[in-house]
Order: structure tokens, then sequence, then C-alpha cells
């Protein structure tokens, strides 16, 4: 029982651990949920890209004098741009989306190194590092309720046009003679994409933000046999790892981002020796 | 006679070609037509511009009484490439329930199972119910969207070329089922096919399509007319007409 307080009440009794749970978990269901569709659509490089883009997104808030928190309600436009920008790149000419988002991916983040050369002398510094790797650790009351509201909007979305996204991916045209709107539900898939993705860079940062959204569908994709059971698997294995990671992290006073991540991974490498044959 | 598909001075055009050129043909409701010609002859654009997701430069496509698009509860369509992600866990019974609500289904009722159990049935594939789609062989893959294509009861049924890519006896099999639907049923259907021997055995009138309409009546005639100009007819998908002839005999 005493191990037991050592381990998880001890951390809990803390705020800054109690936000960083809050906002791991709310990110962990939307993005899983999200990623299902997103590995579905072989779309997993498009999330890095945009994680990158957000690096763009939320240099440019800074430049215009934002405060690194409200740095983001400039990200969010930025990314949202960038995420449909790209879907019109592929639609309209014959580039495929890997190059699509390669261009975008380098151009924003070369945008963003830009923005911060550009920023007065006098601004104050920018903690790039927390950028790049996040700070679950350092997520502020104000940083959590965006998270929450943006995780729980994300969600309430997917579970909405969940059935028709999941059509569309089996098979657009099909869908489409069906009666679904193909081409409004992959804008809205990469338009949350993009939302999901700028709240998680402030959580677990730039480099590994994607990994929060593939690896739990990845997983889930190795052991389910129907979809349903894909996205029940996808957030099981984000709720886990975010819980486990963070606790190890505590305990073993390194960055969040990476021991929930490598959790993943675990899990990841676990399904693979377990999938079915 | 009431039209299933009414097609009036269609013009198709496709990255600046034109691919259908002043096309006008009809099929009445409970005929069988056969859809013939070459490859590049613009059949699978026809359907795909009756089903609604190619449109018309030029003329009027009318499906059921209704643009093309509109009518889909009445339109059945078994596609020639099966384009679905193959990573994709789908079942049989996920893909046919999927067609009749238009969404994916997350869970299936037990009214629906036992629809599309009738379904599959009707085909002869009711063991593939819970089959994953990317195990199945193309013969079984067939029955599976024909079953998908039958399920809401279709008046109109659109077949783009459904013995492409199986074996001799997966033909002859898949050639039986197509008619014994067709005797069994009074709907229509438009079988875009290179088998001469599917003309024959189903089509109450065939066309035969290079662009524009280049022959339109009874199957025999359209055969014997276009066979020695063109060879596009065989017994087999695909095949050099040297061979068709041969397979033919």
């Amino acid at each position: 029982m005493g191990e037991l307080a050592d381990l998880v009440v001890l951390p809990l009794a803390q705020g800054f651990v109690r936000r960083a749970l809050g906002a791991g978990l709310a990110l962990g269901t939307a993005s899983a949920l999200l990623g299902v569709f997103v590995v579905q659509r072989g779309l997993g490089l498009v999330a890095d890209g945009l994680a990158h883009a957000t690096f763009g997104g939320l240099a440019l808030g800074l430049l215009l004098g934002a405060t690194s928190d409200r740095a983001i309600w400039i990200a969010l436009p930025f990314t949202v741009a960038v995420a449909l920008s790209i879907q019109q790149l592929r639609r309209r000419t014959t580039l495929g989306g890997d190059v699509a988002t390669g261009v975008f991916f380098a151009v924003s983040f070369a945008a963003g190194v830009l923005f911060l050369g550009l920023r007065a002398p006098h601004a104050a510094p920018v903690n790039v590092e927390a950028l790049l790797f996040g700070s679950l650790l350092a997520v502020s009351p104000e940083a959590l309720a965006v998270t929450t509201l943006v995780s729980a909007l994300v969600a309430a979305l997917l579970l909405g046009v969940g059935p028709r996204l999941a059509y569309a991916t089996f098979d657009p045209e099909l869908a489409r003679l069906s009666g679904v709107r193909v081409l409004a539900l992959e804008s809205l898939l990469l338009a949350t994409t993009a939302l999901v993705v700028v709240v998680g860079v402030k959580t677990v940062g730039v480099v590994l933000v994607s990994a929060f959204v593939v690896i739990p569908a990845a997983t889930a994709q190795l052991l389910g046999r129907t979809l349903g059971t894909i996205v029940v698997l996808a957030v099981a294995a984000s709720l886990l790892s975010t819980i486990l990671g963070l606790f190890g992290s505590y305990h073993l006073n390194v960055a969040p981002g990476a021991t929930i991540i490598l959790t993943l991974g675990a899990l990841f490498f676990l399904a693979l020796a377990l999938r079915r044959r | 006679m009431s039209l299933a598909l009414a097609a009036r001075d269609v013009v198709v055009e496709l990255g600046g070609k034109r691919i259908l050129d002043g096309v006008s043909f009809e099929v009445g409701r409970g005929e069988f037509a056969a859809l013939c010609g070459p490859n590049g002859g613009g059949k699978t654009t026809f359907l795909r511009a009756a089903l609604g997701l190619v449109p018309l430069a030029q003329g009027r496509i009318e499906v059921l009484g209704s643009r093309p698009g509109s009518a889909r509860a009445g339109v059945g369509y078994l596609p020639q490439a099966k384009a679905f992600s193959a990573s994709f866990p789908a079942r049989a019974v996920d893909v046919i329930v999927a067609a009749r609500r238009g969404s994916w289904p997350f869970r299936v009722s037990a009214a629906e199972r036992e629809r599309t159990h009738a379904s599959l049935a009707r085909v002869g594939g009711e063991r593939l119910i819970d089959s994953e789609l990317r195990g199945l062989s193309g013969g079984e893959l067939q029955r599976v969207f024909l079953a998908r294509a039958l399920i809401a009861d279709p008046a109109l049924l659109l077949l783009d070329e459904p013995t492409a890519g199986l074996d001799e006896r997966g033909r002859a099999e898949f050639l039986e089922l197509l008619e014994s639907i067709a005797v069994r049923s009074d709907l229509a259907a438009v079988l875009v096919t290179h088998n001469a021997a599917a003309v024959r055995r189903l089509a109450d009138r065939a066309l035969y399509l290079d662009g524009s309409v280049r022959a339109w009546g009874a199957p025999e005639e359209v055969l014997d007319r276009e066979w020695d100009r063109v060879g596009a007819f065989s017994g087999r998908d695909h095949e050099t007409p040297a061979d068709a002839r041969c397979e033919d005999a």
C-alpha cells in the first residue's frame, strides 16, 4: 500500500502532475480516435508534416507578439490552412500525398525559423527545446482547458461522422455512390488532425506528436479484426501509455513525452509479437 | 415499355479528350443489355457517367427516370476494379450492410445480418458472410460485391466486366450466376464485357461502343457485324482476337 502511494498518490498530490495527466489523457483519446482513420488512409506522414507546420504557426504567433501560451491561437488556423493546402495540392496535381506533405513540412518549418529570427531583439526569449520536445509537466491551466476542449470536440465529431468517414476510408468511390460526401469528410479529417497536432505540440512537442497519432492506431491494427475493436484498442493503448509513461517520467525524472512514446513503442512491438498470423 | 436507363446524345470529355461522342440508347425495365467494344471505347466511362461519377459535357442520361446519382437505392453496381483499401478490416457482412446504410457498420444488427445472408445466398456465397475481404479469391470477391449490388433489391444493375480476372471455371460459374439472376428477377442490367459468351447467354440486346454507338440490336447481329471488323469480342476477357476465335469456337 505504501509503495502504491509512493508510485501514484504522491505524484497526483501535485497540481502540475494532475494537469499533465488530464492533458495527456484528453490528447491521447482524441489522437488515438483520429489515428485509426489517419493510419488506415496512409496519412501517417501528414501528422508529422502538420507537427512541423505547427512550429511555423507558433513562431508566427510569437512574431505577432503573442505569449507562448497564446501563440496557439495563431498556430491553430495556420496549421488547419496548411492541412487543407496539402489536400488541395494532392487533388489538383499529380503529386503524391508524401510529396505535398514534404513541401509544406519544409516550407512551414523554415518559415518558423524565419519568424523567430525576425522577432524584436528585446522580445522574450523562446524555449525552442520546449517547442520541439514538449513540456507536458509544464501545462498551464489555460493550456489544459484548450487541450481538453479541442480533444472533446474532435472526439465528439469523430463519433458523429465516424461511420461515414470509415466507409469513405474503405472505398471512397463506393461511399460516394452511397451518398457520402467523401471530399468534405477528407477535409474534416485533415482539419481535425491539424487541431489535435497543434495542441499535441504544446504537450509532447513537434518531434513526438505524430507518434501519439500513429502508434496507438498501428498497434491496434495489428490486433483488431473489426474497425470497432481497432478503435477501442487504439484508445486503450494510448491511455495506458500516457498513464505509465507519465508516472514513469516522474519517478525517473526525465521528459514525459519520451517515456509516453517509448511505452507506446513497447506496446506496438508487443502487439507485433502477439498479432494473429 | 418504361425505361430503366436512357442516354441521349451523351458527350463525355476527360482530360481534354472526347471519350463518348453522341451516345444514345435505351434499356427497358427487365431488359439485359450488353455493352461491348474495344478497350478505350468508353464502356466503363459510360457506366461511371450513369452513376454520376463522371460529368457529362453534353446530352442527358436518365437512370430510372432521374438524373445520374439520384436514384441510388434503385441501382446496384458491380465495379470492375476493386479499389477498396486492402489494409481496412472489412468483412463481407460489413461491406454489404454499408451499401444499404450509407455508412460503415461498427455493429451489425440481427435483421441486417439476416438480410445480408439472404443476399449472399442469392449468389451462392452465404458461407462468406464473416470472411475478411483480403482473404477472398477473385471469384469469391465478385460474389460478395454482387450480393452488395443486390442488397437493396435494385431495379437496375450495372456490371463492369464481372468476369475479368477470373479463371475459366470461375467465369463459367459467374455467368451461370448472372443468368439465374437475370431469369429469376425483372431487374434491368447493363453488362460491360469483352466476353462473347456472356453476350450470347445473357443479353437481350447488345451495343457496340467505340466512342460512339457503332451497333445496337440483337446480340447475334451485333456480334456477327463487329466480330471480323475489330475482333473485340472473345470467349475470354482481354485476350487476342486469334485466341478468342479458338476459345469461342
